[in-house]
């Protein structure tokens, strides 16, 4: 199988599985990563990776290259996640999901890793008990880098209403640090 | 301690939105202010530390399977009818075994001797879970096609008629722990077929 992502994305647009499949392989621990953390629900986050890919499949012939394919994906599964948790912010998952802050303490699999593996999982694990709002501003902010305009567009909040979660998350998670 | 009104500022001060001014007045502020000194260090630390986590994390387990199920949507309606006719029938075909069987459900609620306040906010959970969802389906069901709809209504009625029947018997003898465990489960095969659909919905 080729493994030239240009090759592969264009196999993939022409309906290509096993070129899909290859390009999941490449990209599935970075949506699965941004989807943890957004829902600090592993399993959500597992029924969330496969609805974003599904939803690349299906919009993959839209996809121009006027930017990285993960660049693309990435804003994909914030936008499928943002949509779940719009309809879901509602509904209880009390009965159906737990926060589980210890899934986050499998190894990572990738690139992106220092400041050491005490100091990242400590992170993490605070990171996982923020509120949801603060976590989701955090995350997309401080973590994957997106700028508070959108930010607000995509979880239909004001830019106003995203700092202050922001700074919010930021003086929880030092008091958590300090502990 | 930060200074009261000073939070937003050293927040903006480490991302490095203040004009040149404001961020001179910051510093000099902080450079006398033992506090928010000290707060500037930490959002600093954490910025860095936030922005070196580990941009991947692998699942627990392989999700292609799930994934390469449902890539057919994109050519055909069938394969999406097929899907969702499969499935639905096996949630109506596990409602059913739910019925006849001794499903356990975790809570501890459930076995707890006298255990009626516990019992109570488990059966509250799950009636509010259950209810949210059915309001959220009510406002998403447009978005579903209108078999599915009718195989979802269908599959609810199967499931509510055996809450109806484990809770009838419930009142008969209230501190029967298998009871409880056969109401449960129904309800938590309602909230998750609910949640499925409104999942679904909701993505399409």
């Amino acid at each position: 199988m080729a493994s030239d992502p240009t090759d592969l994305i264009h196999r993939a647009q022409q309906g290509d599985q096993a070129a899909f499949e290859a390009l999941y392989r490449q990209h599935v621990g970075r949506v699965y990563a941004l989807c943890l953390r957004l829902t600090s629900d592993p399993a959500q986050a597992e029924e969330l990776t496969q609805d974003a890919f599904v939803r690349a499949w299906q919009r993959l012939a839209s996809f121009r290259g006027e930017s990285a394919l993960g660049s693309w994906l990435y804003r994909l599964t914030v936008n499928v996640v943002f949509l779940h948790l719009r309809g879901a912010r509602r509904r209880s998952l009390r009965v159906l999901t737990t926060d589980d802050p210890s899934a986050l303490e499998r190894p990572a699999g990738g690139e992106g890793e220092s400041g050491g593996p005490a100091v990242a999982l400590d992170l993490e694990r605070a990171v996982a008990g923020l509120p949801p709002g603060a976590r989701q501003v955090f995350v997309l902010h401080d973590v994957e880098g997106y700028r508070h305009e959108e930010i607000a567009r995509l979880a239909g909040v004001a830019v106003g209403t995203s700092k202050a979660q922001l700074f919010r998350a930021r003086r929880l998670l030092r008091e958590a640090l300090n502990r | 301690m930060i200074c009261p009104d000073m939070e937003v500022k050293l927040n903006e001060y480490v991302d490095g939105t203040l004009s040149a001014a404001e961020r001179a007045l910051v510093a000099a502020h902080a450079a006398g202010c033992a506090g928010c000194h000290a707060a500037v260090a930490e959002l600093q630390a954490l910025l860095a530390a936030a922005g070196a986590l580990p941009k991947s994390v692998q699942p627990s387990r392989d999700l292609w399977g799930g994934i390469a199920a449902r890539l057919g949507q994109r050519t055909t309606g069938n394969v999406q009818r097929a899907f969702w006719t499969g499935a639905l029938a096996a949630a109506a075909v596990f409602a059913i075994i739910v019925g006849i069987s001794r499903f356990l459900p975790p809570s501890t609620a459930l076995h707890r001797p006298g255990g009626g306040q516990g019992w109570a906010a488990v059966t509250a959970d799950y009636e509010q879970s259950a209810a949210e969802l059915v309001a959220t389906l009510r406002t998403e069901r447009g978005r579903l096609r209108p078999e599915t709809v009718a195989l979802v209504e269908r599959n609810l009625r199967i499931i509510d008629e055996a809450i109806r029947e484990s809770r009838a018997a419930l009142e008969r003898d209230p501190g029967n722990a298998e009871l409880r465990q056969l109401f449960a489960a129904a309800y938590r095969q309602k909230v998750e077929l609910l949640r499925w659909a409104t999942r679904v919905a909701t993505s399409s």
